[in-house]
């Protein structure tokens, strides 16, 4: 760096600093970062607490089964889908669906919908996680300090002495770079420090720092944009919060209306009224004939041997499983009814720097629809492993003892490796510099005069 | 009272000149129309997919084939939570709550399927209804519109100029209140007659209407004193609008968020799987209800038995095992109210904690006189959960008498007997009806909120006078 950069550098820090409103913004928003980020920690180390109990009570919990005979019947299985490293600084669904969940070898459709128990107001107004800093107040700040980069001069009666001066094309972008970079450090201090707490992935830091880096530029690049029409800065400040209120809170609930009405997801709990019409079904029907549909789908088991008289166990767990795929198409429909909403989402941030930002920061922390729809897909293959498990013993009518129990098939919870950075963070990256750019460009023009 | 009235039209003059203030006026009202309009069609389109699914599942229900009474229990009934008119005004937790509640013997399920956990997360940026745009976006509106009213005159010199004719602080200070509360009136029309038009069609009491249309009257009303009361404070306008920002910040978008982040800490919620555990726990000390003879229900035999006057339950002139299945289904019902009793007292206890921050922020005050007037808060779906229970209770009860009554020990007991009672019998059950609050108790539940608001405005007014003494003082 070479002495007059120092310089510059040096005095513009020092206007900054005898500034009490930017002083008094910058530490209130590292406050607020560092603030988010803990309680974002405290937050997943309470939840893999959470699971470490469970797994103790759940292990309490098996030891009483006594009459192995039963077990295929009556005991629960554990699952569980612990956060990711990332997800202390964005932690989406977690909070309203299960990271827990206990399934029987029964059905599967009527358990995996299952919900968690949590309190509806707390979760109404959103979580204080670092999604919530960067994406709703990160612009609040950058409009504090940048709306009146201009028209402050202005009002403070040397902007005709600065424009005279030969640096003055250079002046206004560095003056925003440096508040810009401020900005960020504010932000992204607590966040590395809570990322090297967690031992987050590098893969993972470097697109949550790119995503704050780029969305803050965007900001930043407008309120340039607004400042360089000279208005007065009463003015630039009523524009940038409207359109802080548009982009921010307005469009996006827009969207999401739009997107309810256009995608209805009803297929939910069509599937499992539909489930339990067609387990129930099998008590009126001949058993022979649900071991025929049985039989259609797992020809493995068919030449086994017959139903015998009275009640069997492998004719309950053949109607169970054909209920569940007879619901099949529907919880495929419900499936894609889903993710259909998720990637109108996803394509919304490419034009809204907010929704983008919240899409990548909550893929980076696997936290969205798509983790939750993951993990419901770890559950449901280990229903099939434990299912496969049982009909080994029931349809060849072998004997099941306690030490047959014990070797039952465990959970192996899904691993979340680190996202690779995708189309929705370059689209958000594009976006947001296209903007940074505009504005810096706009600067040097110097249309104010 | 002239003076105020004419400083209160010079104020409305500036502000229809004002491009800000038009703009922001047309801007707010057509989103109040567009979130009154689409919240009005979501909650009839949801209302009427919910009552066709009730009617698909009655229908189910009641068209069983002939079955053992226990084999109908096992099969169940869906009840779908019913939507509130006013949820078109304030949906609340609607879509954070499931609505879905499947009835089964033995066990009380979860309310599945809300839509927060199927609507990717846009729905986490808050959702567009009528009391979204009042309660965020029309205090900021009167922020941009109001914060130079006093700041203005002071800036430009006409503040001294006014007090030197012998114009009191507190007429100006008035007058420009009451231009700004006019024109927050204004704002507020469309949401008002919107909600009127809910009691004009019958679709709500105006009570309700009344008391909904009041707190969002009362919340401009103190947003306007705010903003009047900062803007005679600052001596430049420009300082009266990021002070004002930095409060509506505070107050409106970062305490009803750090709050709860707050209360979910201080009580801690069980979650389910922990909770069924401790069910299941104490439900093995019960005894088996499928089980006549299961040894934890001797004393129930025992007394059965000395009741009758007779030896053996076979010689009982009513089916045994019918009984024990109702006692078990009393005793085990009587384990989960306790339980889901005690995670609803926690959050219940969780919320109060929210509230006591009302004093801090009015607008949790608001929130909870909006939601619990239109009927979407906690305590609603509360009651909408319990209802379902005793709904449950009764069903499987009654399915237990009939296995009492219409089956023989000895047939019930037959391992090789298809016992099953006549399809018929489905038909007697009655429908579920969820019975909405009481008038007087959502009244009672939101008293506290609509006091905390009333001491917000009295606080303010009170820092406004003060003010405009210091004003008057200036001149001097």
């Amino acid at each position: 760096m070479n002495a007059s950069a120092k310089h510059w550098i040096r005095w513009e820090l020092l206007l900054i600093l005898r500034s009490r409103l930017s002083v008094c913004a910058l530490l209130l928003l590292l406050l607020l970062s560092a603030f988010a980020v803990w309680s974002g920690l405290h937050e997943t180390a309470r939840q893999r607490q959470t699971i470490e109990r469970l797994a103790l009570l759940h292990e309490q919990d098996t030891a009483t089964v006594t009459k192995p005979n039963l077990a295929a019947y009556l005991v629960y299985y554990n699952t569980w889908d612990a956060p990711s490293d990332a997800a202390f600084l964005a932690l989406g669904l977690r909070d309203v669906s299960p990271y827990v969940l206990r399934v029987r070898a029964m059905g599967l459709q009527g358990q995996i919908h299952e919900g968690e128990t949590f309190n509806p107001e707390l979760a109404l107004p959103g979580r204080f996680d670092f999604a919530f800093v960067l994406i709703y107040l990160a612009p609040l700040f950058a409009i504090a300090l940048l709306h009146d980069v201009i028209s402050g001069e202005r009002h403070a009666g040397r902007l005709r002495l600065l424009l005279s001066m030969p640096a003055a094309r250079h002046l206004w972008w560095r003056r925003t770079a440096l508040r810009y970079v401020l900005l960020l450090g504010c932000l992204l201090l607590p966040l590395l420090a809570g990322a090297w707490v967690e031992g987050t992935a590098t893969t993972s830091i470097l697109q949550i720092v790119f995503t704050a880096a780029s969305y803050l530029a965007f900001w930043t690049g407008l309120c340039l944009l607004v400042a360089v029409r000279g208005w007065r800065s009463v003015a630039s400040a009523t524009a940038l919060m409207a359109l802080w209120t548009v982009l921010t809170l307005v469009l996006p609930t827009l969207a999401n209306v739009a997107m309810t009405r256009l995608i209805p997801v009803n297929q939910g709990i069509e599937l499992t009224l539909e489930q339990r019409h067609a387990v129930h079904e099998a008590w009126e029907i001949p058993r022979e004939e649900t071991m025929e549909k049985f039989f259609v789908n797992h020809p493995e088991w068919r030449d086994t041997p017959a139903l015998p008289e009275g009640f069997h166990l492998k004719w309950y767990f053949a109607f169970q499983q054909v209920g569940d795929e007879s619901v099949a198409k529907e919880a495929e429909d419900y499936r894609r009814g889903l993710l259909a909403r998720q990637s109108w989402a996803t394509r919304l941030g490419w034009l809204l720097p907010g929704v983008g930002a919240q899409t990548v920061l909550h893929r980076v922390a696997d936290t969205d629809l798509p983790a939750q729809l993951a993990y419901q897909d770890s559950i449901a293959g280990y229903h099939r492993d434990i299912r496969a498990f049982y009909y080994d013993y029931l349809f060849f009518e072998r004997s099941f003892g306690m030490e047959d129990f014990a070797k039952r098939p465990l959970f192996s919870p899904r691993t979340a490796d680190a996202p690779a950075p995708g189309y929705a963070f370059w689209a958000l990256l594009v976006l947001c510099w296209l903007f940074a750019v505009a504005g810096l460009a706009a600067s040097r023009q110097g249309r104010w005069q | 009272m002239s003076t105020v009235t004419r400083i209160a039209r010079e104020e409305w003059r500036a502000l229809t000149r004002d491009r800000v203030a038009v703009f922001g006026f047309l801007l707010l009202t057509v989103l109040t129309l567009v979130a009154a309009l689409n919240a009005y069609e979501h909650q009839r389109h949801v209302s009427s997919e919910r009552a066709r699914y009730q009617e698909h599942a009655n229908h189910e229900f009641e068209e069983q084939p002939d079955r053992h009474p226990h084999r109908a229990a096992h099969f169940g009934h869906y009840l779908f939570r019913p939507l509130n008119p006013l949820a078109a005004f304030d949906p609340g937790i609607d879509s954070y709550t499931g609505n879905t509640l499947y009835l089964e013997p033995h066990r009380q399920n979860s309310a599945n399927f809300g839509d927060v956990r199927q609507s990717s997360l846009l729905l986490r940026f808050g959702q567009l209804t009528p009391a979204f745009v009042l309660q965020v976006l029309a205090p900021l509106l009167l922020v941009f519109v109001g914060h130079a009213s006093v700041a203005r005159e002071r800036e430009s010199g006409t503040l001294r100029i006014l007090l030197a004719q012998g114009v009191g602080g507190g007429q100006i200070v008035l007058g420009k209140l009451l231009a700004l509360s006019g024109f927050a009136a204004l704002a507020l029309l469309p949401a008002l007659l919107a909600l009127g038009w809910l009691a004009v069609s019958g679709q709500s009491g105006w009570i309700p209407i009344l008391l909904l249309g009041g707190g969002y009257g009362l919340w401009l009303l103190l947003w306007s004193l705010a903003v009047v009361w900062l803007s005679s404070l600052f001596a430049r306008g420009r300082d009266a609008l990021l002070g004002l920002l930095a409060v509506w910040a505070v107050l409106v978008i970062l305490l009803p968020r750090w709050v709860p982040e707050f209360a979910n800490r201080a009580v801690n919620l069980p979650t389910r799987f922990e909770t069924e555990i401790q069910v299941k726990r104490e439900n093995l000390e019960l005894g088996n209800a499928h089980n006549p003879d299961d040894p934890k229900f001797a004393e129930f035999r025992e007394r059965i038995l000395r009741e009758y006057g007779v030896e053996r339950v076979e010689d009982l002139p009513i089916n045994f095992k019918g009984l024990v299945g109702e006692e078990g289904e009393r005793q085990t019902s009587e384990l989960f109210n306790r339980h889901i009793a005690a995670s609803f007292e926690r959050q219940m206890q969780q919320n109060r904690l929210v509230d006591g921050f009302a004093w801090l922020s009015p607008t949790l005050a608001l929130r909870r006189l909006s939601m619990g007037t239109a009927e979407t808060d906690l305590a609603n779906y509360r009651r909408f959960i319990e209802q379902g229970e005793a709904y449950r209770y009764d069903l499987i009860q009654r399915l237990n008498r009939i296995q009492a009554e219409a089956l023989s020990y000895a047939d019930d007991t037959d391992p090789n007997k298809d016992s099953r009672v006549d399809k018929s019998y489905w038909q007697t059950f009655p429908e579920f009806h969820y019975q909405p609050m009481p008038l007087a108790d959502t009244l009672r539940r939101t008293a506290p909120a609509l006091l905390v608001l009333l001491l917000w405005l009295a606080t303010l007014t009170a820092l406004a006078v003060r003010a405009a003494r210091r004003l008057g003082r200036s001149a001097q």
